[in-house]
């Protein structure tokens, strides 16, 4: 299916002194969490280049996956905060409605039950690790859950101009200072935003910030708008931990073979049997 | 509206920016696979040519996403004199597929698949002499076949019997329940992607993924199994060599049942062409559960470039839209889950 949409670009390449503020917002932004670290200060990793090395491997602690707003505890979800900037999502009316229904019927409508990809941003903050390898050209995504693969791209491409209804759209970045901003869009309509039934249209632009707070802290954004859903664009905000144990590594879990695993492969005969 | 309960999508032949070859970026589907089914008769076209091995390797056939050789060379191991990445490694990033054929059958990779003959709507040319199509994939041992023990045989030649016209869920081919590929049938299927890091050579199926660990850590622990196992590997000279544990055994090797178990070890060489233009996959399989003995499975696979149509099965990398005038290929998202049926001609969908 090809879908051709309209977007009003909230981004577009910046320079001079739109560049420096850039630059400075998202560190002003970060030392709000970190204490008033002063990011000069900060030891990251980096690359032969000179950017910031996201390598390793990162998961959300927060509990922004069962609900993004701020909920009490309840059966199916633990209490947290919300991850939401401003607390609510501005829904519009109808969607709000629809909000509602996914809400009574999330302990069987969730995507994320079927196994299907979280999207972006779920991906992120879904409680599961996911490895990131990058390239200069590149940052790869593999998501333990479902052993998605998301390509951020970063050799200066652009969306494409025919674009798919992808799960997980399209990512294109780009680097302001410290921060790799990545432009994703061109999705389809079938993934939710959390367990609680928020949710978006195929109509979904994401403008993701990702920032170093520390050597083993990223600063996670997701700036969402989607004008068939919600009556403005909003922010998610979200912390990811690099996992240090040892030997730790991703384990594929594909999770949707899980109904017909017992099916394969054939089994020895047992001895003794008749 | 958005439904609630996703609907299965088919988002193939999407045309691309250069209006080249349709990408088919896809989920999985029943259709999808009967163009592939159509795409096994192409081999014996391309036989009734009876080109020499050579001129194959050289004017490979083409056709409905089809590249197919009916001979290989051989590729010796050696020091690696060709370029490397920043960390040493050489370097084979970039788009590869198989030369031989899918998985429609294992052993006798041009031989069509089980219950294509006779079908409905199969081309049911002669195949003529085996030897004018590629060898089996067995090279050893000699007689090109799976040294499974007799309880295994039975199991394979069940599977085989009943792929096209299923009865019982275990007919029913994993991959068409969107199931990773597997070791190795990963290497019989679409074309991939190979991205390399300082610690990890990354393999980027059509149907899952593999993360090569070159830092040395252990294997998993023994009572983890896993659809793409798990793999660690190292370089020597232009050879990536790769321990394979952890194995759940499930995604069979083909169409044609073939099979290890939740035992098997499997010790893969990926042996390159000093000019970066191909590799032999080799690898020696041990399963004292299913098989008699170790035995080895060779598959030849050659690279793709900006320089290669692109053709909807071993070559689906896309051309990126960007202001330079280079190409720039990119590999698109593939996703496969919703497609969840029955498979083989005639196989209706199962519930």
């Amino acid at each position: 299916m090809n879908h051709r949409f309209t977007y009003s670009k909230c981004r577009s390449r910046v320079s001079g002194l739109l560049l420096a503020l850039a630059c400075v917002l998202p560190l002003a932004s970060a030392s709000a969490w970190a204490g008033g670290t002063q990011s000069a200060a900060i030891k990251i990793p980096r690359t032969a280049d000179g950017k910031p090395d996201f390598s390793g491997i990162w998961q959300t602690t927060s509990n922004a996956d069962f609900d993004l707003e701020p909920h009490a505890g309840r059966q199916d979800a633990p209490p947290g905060a919300g991850a939401v900037e401003g607390d609510s999502i501005p829904y519009l009316p109808a969607a709000f409605e629809q909000k509602k229904k996914n809400f009574e019927a999330r302990l069987s409508n969730d995507p994320r039950l079927k196994c299907i990809t979280p999207g972006v941003p779920r991906s992120v903050y879904t409680p599961e690790p996911f490895q990131i390898f990058q390239r200069k050209r590149d940052l790869t995504l593999y998501h333990q859950f479902g052993g998605n693969v998301r390509t951020i791209h970063t050799n200066h491409t652009q969306h494409p101009a025919e674009p798919n209804e992808w799960w997980l759209g399209d990512s294109r970045g780009t680097w302001e200072g410290d921060t790799l901003v990545v432009d994703v869009k061109h999705f389809n309509d079938v993934t939710w935003l959390d367990r609680a039934g928020n949710y978006h249209s195929d109509a979904l632009h994401v403008v993701e910030r990702w920032s170093y707070l520390d050597a083993n802290t990223i600063a996670y954004k997701a700036t969402i708008e989607d004008v068939k859903v919600f009556s403005r664009p909003w922010t998610i905000d979200v912390i990811l931990h690099r996992h240090r144990e040892k030997n730790f590594q991703i384990i594929e879990n594909y999770c949707f073979t899980q109904p017909y695993e017992q099916f394969y492969p054939p089994k020895p005969p047992v001895e003794g049997a008749p | 509206m958005r439904a609630a309960t996703p609907t299965p999508t088919i988002r193939t032949m999407h045309s691309n920016t250069t209006g080249r070859w349709p990408a088919v970026s896809k989920h999985l589907g029943p259709w999808l696979a009967l163009l592939a089914m159509g795409a096994c008769q192409l081999p014996l076209q391309a036989q009734q040519a009876a080109a020499p091995a050579q001129a194959a390797a050289s004017a490979p056939a083409r056709g409905m996403g089809s590249h197919r050789e009916t001979s290989f060379p051989a590729i010796a191991s050696a020091p690696w004199t060709g370029a490397r990445t920043a960390a040493g490694q050489p370097d084979v990033e970039g788009h590869w597929s198989n030369t031989i054929g899918n998985h429609g059958n294992f052993t006798d990779p041009q031989g069509g698949q089980p219950g294509q003959r006779g079908a409905p709507g199969a081309t049911n040319r002669p195949l003529g002499a085996r030897e004018q199509r590629a060898p089996s994939r067995v090279s050893d041992p000699a007689d090109g076949q799976v040294p499974f023990q007799p309880w295994a045989r039975a199991a394979q030649q069940d599977f085989l019997a009943n792929f096209s016209n299923p009865t019982k869920p275990q007919h029913i081919e994993p991959l068409a329940r969107c199931a990773p590929n597997g070791v190795p049938k990963s290497f019989m299927w679409h074309g991939f992607e190979v991205r390399q890091y300082p610690d990890y050579v990354l393999f980027l199926f059509d149907s899952g993924s593999r993360v090569i660990h070159l830092d040395g850590k252990p294997h998993l622990p023994e009572a983890i199994k896993l659809w793409n196992a798990d793999s660690r590997g190292h370089w020597e000279g232009n050879t990536l060599v790769v321990d394979v544990a952890n194995a759940n055994g499930k995604a069979l090797f083909g169409r044609t049942g073939e099979f290890f178990s939740d035992n098997a070890h499997v010790s893969e060489r990926y042996i390159f062409q000093a000019d970066g233009k191909r590799f032999n996959y080799v690898a020696t399989i041990t399963d004292p559960t299913v098989f008699t003995r170790p035995f080895t499975v060779t598959i030849p696979v050659r690279r793709y470039t900006a320089a290669d149509e692109q053709d909807g099965w071993n070559f689906q990398a896309t051309r990126a839209t960007h202001k330079g005038k280079e190409v720039i290929l990119e590999r698109e998202e593939q996703l496969c889950f919703e497609n969840n049926g029955g498979f083989g001609l005639g196989g209706a969908p199962t519930k």
